[in-house]
């Protein structure tokens, strides 16, 4: 179960962490074969489990570059299916906008999932329990969570590669913010960015820590993200058993440096590998996929 | 197939859709009815005051204030309220927030309504301030700069927040604003006037360029937000006493372009529900609120259904209100 087995292990009681980075031209491409072949090599242990895959929907975007594409989404949910998953829901509770459905509309989820009330919760309106977080970095020291969340027994933190104009970049880590229900902090989740956004990812990650992270970087934003910016085609899957090491090598393809990036720098004390010596790479190199992203400029010190 | 889809396409065939739909949403939001007497968001999940307000304020537009649901709901409601006055999103929690006024909004509207539980809600709404805009925040965040140059608004313009302790958004202080409008000047904190006044002033401030409203960020970096259905709605709803302000008629005209090719039931029933108050040319929403439902039954959500059964009645007397007392605002 993924809530109550979160690890926080230091660094020297960590073994390595496994990442692949998969070169993808467009959402046309073959993307299911992609992650199942990906998946196959990373092979994360789901076999009779309940998967939770969470990926990013923050607000209706008909340029398709704000949300998780559902291409990516309905390939991870085949993939977890055929490693042995026993059931595979996709929840998300968006951030910015309380009309949940829209957003999907939008998305055209459904086309891509089938029945909506089969495969898809909506984390904002789900029941809740209280839950101290593991860390107390923020001053939240204890969240309201949705039940489906914890009961999760394998979740999978599936972001879209965006820069963020509070925190530099948001990626599997930042993504989690999406499981704290909105009918208990509001649209947006205000009382985070309170407590401290780096913080509150740490405490929230501590307490739910995704078990495996795949990033569709296919098309990700950069300069005013996470909303605002512009579509950057970058051309990337990045998937991986540690979010701490996928977000490290996502911002290396983006050209940042992750020991500048403050939350990561947090996460990296006790939740995963940021340093490139103990992430075993596969696929492509993180040096043949780099695309430096744009950037704001309170963020131009995160720059390689 | 949903125990809610089925209830639905048994209703269906009894009646005809072009006249007696609210009667099926209102039949479903009965059959959702948790047996403490509120409602979850969904069918099966535990009760909660947002779903349970707008329930009880969709039956009351629909079956009139009879029936043995409504008074079970207000009791629960009036379980649910804190020593302070506010309620919290739902049992086991303890710190009053947004839903205070929807739990308010609700008993006012009740066929026996308790001017104590709502004097004290609204006076705790009315005490309670955000966190953002106050001196001392200000000289702060004069030093620091920084979320000045992100996001620029007044901060001095304080609504009401989702939650205590944080910054002002829109729908939460919609909400707040709808409520002191309808009240009795006999129940209504002397403070209501001052908040009502500067609620109104965040609300013009935080319009998106070009008009309508997003959660309460316009402009990041200097680069406009996009407007947003629901909080367009929900803002236009709170100044509907002031019709020919720019800022209103440039969100209504926003909502009317939306209005052609709604993306989901709970942004046709909110545009609907704000083009009705604003006397603004409708049209018959049935089929699409089926369509809709057939779809992805709303998600199964609660309160989009109680919003359909409001698009679909006549104005509640909440939203049909004179302009409060000139003391008032």
């Amino acid at each position: 179960m993924s809530y109550s087995n979160t690890r926080l292990v230091p660094p020297y009681h960590r073994s390595s962490s496994a990442v692949a980075i998969r070169a993808v031209s467009s959402y046309e491409a073959d993307v299911e074969a992609i992650l199942w072949e990906t998946l196959q090599e990373l092979a994360p242990p789901v076999r009779d489990k309940a998967v939770l895959i969470k990926p990013n929907f923050v607000e209706p975007d008909m340029e398709g570059t704000i949300n998780t594409h559902p291409v990516v989404i309905r390939a991870a949910r085949e993939a977890f299916l055929r490693l042995g998953a026993s059931s595979v829901v996709v929840a998300e509770g968006p951030g910015h906008e309380r009309d949940t459905e829209g957003i999907l509309e939008v998305l055209r989820l459904k086309d891509f999932l089938g029945p909506l009330e089969r495969c898809f919760v909506d984390l904002n309106t789900d029941d809740v329990s209280q839950v101290s977080t593991r860390t107390q970095a923020s001053k939240l020291k204890s969240l309201y969570l949705p039940k489906t969340v914890l009961g999760a027994e394998f979740v999978v933190s599936m972001p879209k590669m965006k820069t963020h104009h509070w925190v530099g970049v948001t990626l599997a880590l930042k993504n989690m913010f999406g499981i704290v229900p909105g009918n208990c902090y509001g649209w947006p989740k205000n009382v985070l960015h309170w407590a401290g956004i780096s913080k509150s990812i740490l405490d929230i990650n501590s307490t739910v820590r995704p078990d495996f992270a795949i990033v569709d970087g296919i098309v990700g934003m950069e300069g005013n993200g996470p909303i605002q910016g512009r579509p950057k085609a970058s051309g990337v899957l990045v998937a991986g058993d540690d979010p701490v090491a996928v977000d490290a090598t996502c911002a290396r393809i983006m050209g940042l440096v992750p020991e500048r990036i403050d939350y990561l720098k947090r996460a990296a004390l006790l939740l995963g590998n940021m340093e490139e010596e103990r992430i075993n790479q596969l696929g492509e190199s993180v040096v043949s996929t780099r695309q430096p992203f744009d950037i704001l400029p309170a963020f131009q010190s995160l720059r390689a | 197939m949903s125990a809610s889809t089925d209830s639905y396409r048994i209703l269906l065939q009894e009646r005809d859709i072009h006249t007696l739909h609210h009667n099926i949403f209102a039949d479903l939001i009965l059959h959702s009815q948790n047996s403490d007497g509120g409602w979850g968001y969904r069918q099966g999940l535990h009760s909660t005051v947002e779903p349970t307000a707008w329930s009880i304020l969709a039956l009351l537009a629909i079956e009139g204030p009879s029936g043995t649901a409504i008074s079970s709901a207000c009791e629960w409601l009036h379980r649910m309220q804190t020593d302070k006055g506010a309620w919290p999103t739902s049992s086991g929690k303890d710190e009053g927030c947004w839903v205070t006024a929807l739990a308010c909004l609700a008993l006012a509207n009740s066929p026996r309504p308790s001017n104590d539980a709502i004097i004290r809600g609204t006076e705790w709404l009315c005490d309670t301030w955000p966190a953002e805009g106050d001196l001392l925040w200000r000289l702060r965040h004069r030093r620091q700069q920084k979320s000045e140059t992100v996001v620029h608004q007044d901060h001095s313009l304080r609504g009401w927040g989702w939650t205590p302790d944080t910054a002002s958004w829109v729908e939460p202080t919609a909400y707040v604003m709808i409520l002191l409008q309808s009240l009795a000047p006999e129940i209504r904190p002397p403070q209501a006037a001052r908040r009502l006044q500067l609620g109104e002033k965040m609300l013009y401030d935080r319009a998106c360029p070009g008009g309508g409203w997003n959660a309460g960020n316009p402009l990041v970096y200097g680069v406009a937000g996009a407007p947003r259905i629901g909080p367009t709605a929900w803002a236009l709803l709170a100044l509907r006493h002031n019709p020919t302000h720019s800022t209103v008629s440039e969100g209504l005209q926003w909502l009317e372009q939306n209005y052609q090719s709604p993306r989901s039931p709970a942004s046709l029933a909110l545009t609907q529900l704000c083009l009705k108050v604003y006397g603004r040319a409708t049209r018959s929403i049935e089929t699409e609120l089926d369509g809709f439902y057939r779809n992805n039954q709303f998600l199964q959500s609660i309160p989009v259904v109680a919003w359909a059964s409001l698009a679909l009645t006549d104005l509640p007397c909440w939203l049909n209100n004179s302009p409060p007392a000139k003391d008032a605002i």
